[in-house]
Order: structure tokens, then sequence, then C-alpha cells
């Protein structure tokens, strides 16, 4: 394995029921990326996807029941932490990232030496067009949320594309999460960490179900809000202790 | 009701959405049931406070379930005690997410040690 000299990179997949994607996608981060490990945590698939996962090369992480997006990424941060790994890179399971659009991203993230950097869809064109009107307000919502209790406005909260840094891993492991979305991000920031947007392109899924179903429409909302309030809060406590 | 009821139902509302909120922030109650607490009470102080609203909900309660007055502190009474059965369903699926996690990295680490050459397919 090619490692650069001096920093390590650990690629993480959270992946709950995608066998229809999965080898592909570990194939094509292998393949573009072959100097970065990679951690697949299957998140209590009941779908074969721990079958397609046998014989891949990637390091698997297996929960032996579903525990959701947000504690998948924790899983990811946990051992890149007691790995050492220097950045995690997050990746969706279902193939809409290009790997190849990774090394740019870490290339931005060690020139401008961030905590946190997100692939952003819409941090060029500035709109949510083609995005579905519901999902379009909430993302609209969250982006000035975030805009007013961290101080930067993040076009895109809910990418799962994210280059995060060593220094971050702590406060990640430490505070709990919807979906590692807008809450988080506000988490971060307000704790001094620095998070910024790169451009990327995703292509659209072709199999499986989004994470999101049509209660949640309702329920995500409310939960990330509650959260971002009890993270700003969480946030200024903790900060205010250290000094 | 009268002036002083609203202001006791308004107290005890506060009270609950401080603990509420208090135990979102320690992880020990699931966020997913604490948003139902926190804006369900918010709502409820809503309507105590605007008196059209707390006369419309009083007359239409009335009509439907036309209960004694003292059945709201029951109601209140469990209302708390929903908030701890939630907390220690919370607390006991905090101890398997943790588990579920420990053995997933230990798994992993594992396979790591086996499998030093993580960009090489076995």
């Amino acid at each position: 394995m090619h490692m650069p000299p001096g920093r390590r990179s650990l690629i993480a997949i959270p992946a709950h029921n995608e066998a229809a994607t999965i080898r592909d996608v570990v194939g094509r981060v292998r393949a573009n990326l072959p100097d970065c490990d990679l951690l697949v945590v299957n998140d209590g698939s009941s779908d074969g996807t721990a079958a397609m996962l046998v014989d891949s090369g990637a390091l698997v992480a297996e929960h032996i029941c579903n525990l959701g997006y947000s504690r998948a990424i924790q899983t990811a941060v946990l051992y890149a932490a007691r790995a050492g790994y220097d950045r995690l890179i997050t990746l969706d399971a279902d193939g809409q990232h290009d790997p190849e659009q990774v090394r740019a991203l870490i290339a931005e993230f060690d020139r401008e030496q961030l905590d946190v950097l997100i692939g952003s869809r819409y941090v060029v064109s500035r709109t949510y067009a083609g995005v579905p009107f519901g999902r379009r307000i909430g993302m609209q919502l969250f982006s000035r949320l975030v805009a007013v209790t961290a101080g930067r406005r993040i076009y895109d909260t809910t990418s799962g594309l994210k280059v995060i840094g060593r220094r971050a891993f702590e406060p990640l492991t430490q505070w709990h999460f919807i979906d590692f979305h807008a809450e988080a991000l506000v988490y971060l920031m307000r704790l001094g960490f620095r998070v910024g947007e790169f451009p990327v392109t995703v292509v659209e899924r072709r199999h499986g179900r989004s994470m999101y179903s049509t209660i949640s429409l309702f329920k995500y909302p409310l939960k990330t809000l509650l959260m971002l309030l009890l993270g700003v809060i969480q946030a200024d406590l903790t900060r205010r202790r250290a000094s | 009701m009268t002036a002083l009821g609203v202001l006791a139902g308004a107290l005890m509302g506060c009270v609950l959405l401080i603990w509420v909120i208090n135990l979102i922030r320690h992880g020990r109650l699931y966020v997913g049931y604490g948003v139902i607490f926190v804006f369900g009470t918010l709502l409820a102080i809503a309507v105590l406070l605007v008196p059209r609203l707390l006369d419309a909900v009083t007359s239409a309660s009335v009509a439907l379930v036309p209960v004694p007055s003292l059945s709201i502190g029951a109601i209140v009474i469990m209302l708390f005690l929903l908030v701890y059965v939630f907390t220690q369903i919370t607390i006991l699926s905090n101890r398997i997410m943790h588990l579920t996690q420990e053995l997933a990295i230990r798994g992993a680490q594992r396979q790591s040690r086996t499998q030093p050459e993580t960009g090489e397919p076995r």
C-alpha cells in the first residue's frame, strides 16, 4: 500500500442494504485511491451487503443491528481515532459520489488547513434547483440557520461526502448527532473548528432506497432543529469550561 | 381556567421542558422521543397563554370528555412517568449501541491485523 509520507487517510463508507452498489463503490474507491485505507461500516444490512464485502479488499466494521447513519459514521470516527489516522473521508454507499473527486477535496482540505471539508453540490450555484420542493425548503432553512448560529453559511449541509481532520475526531464522538448534518456542523463551528465547502458533482441514486422515509420528512427537521439549538448550548458550555 | 391555574400549568410545562432538554443534552433521552415532549409541551404552554385558544380547547374537551379537572393532575403525572420510562429505554439502547460499535471496531481491527495490505485484494 502506498501511503503519502506523514498523513494517513481512511475512507469510510457507511452502508445499510446497499448490496446492489457496494461492491462497485469499493472497487472504484480502491482503483482511484490506492494510497488510502478503506473501511465499510455495514450497519445491520439484511440484503446480503455483508456477503458482497467478502474478499473485496475493504476492512469491514459489522454492526450486528442497525444503528442509523450517524452512529455508523461515529463508528468510523472512533476507528480512525484509535488507529491514528489523520483524515477521515466519508462517502455514500449508493454510488452517488465519484471517488475521483476525493483527491481534489483532500488537496483543498490540506491547502486551507480545515477541520471539516464538505463536498458540496450547491456552493457554486447557490440555488437548490432540481431539488424537490419539501427538501429545498428544508435545505434553505438549515443553510440559513447554520449562518445565523455559526456565523458562516454552508450551502450543502446534508452532503455525505466529507473530509474530517484528526482534530475534529474527539468532539464528534463525544456529542450525539442526528445525521452529521447541520447540527454537527454548527456544533463544530461553535467550538472553533474550521469548516469549508468544495464543489463536487453527484449522480442520482439508481439502486436501493433513500434513508429518508415520508414520516422522516416531518421528524427530521424538528429533530435537527432541536439538536442544532442544543449543540449551540453544549458547544458554548464546553468552550466556557475549557477557558 | 383561573389565572393561578394557567400560571401553575405554564410552570409545570417549563419544569418538564427543562428536564427533557437536560436529559437530551446528556444523551439520556433519545432526541426522537425528546422532540415529541419538547414541541408538545411548547404547544401546551402556548395554548395556556393564549386565552382564546385556551377557551376553544377547554370547551372542546369538556364537550367531548366531561371529566373532573382533577384528572389533569393524573395526566401530568403520567407524562412525567412517560419521560422516565423513555429515559430508561434510551439508557438501555445506548448500552446496546456502544456494545455494537465496540464489537464492530474490534472486528475491523482484527481484520486489519490479518490483512495489513488493505490496498490489495485478498
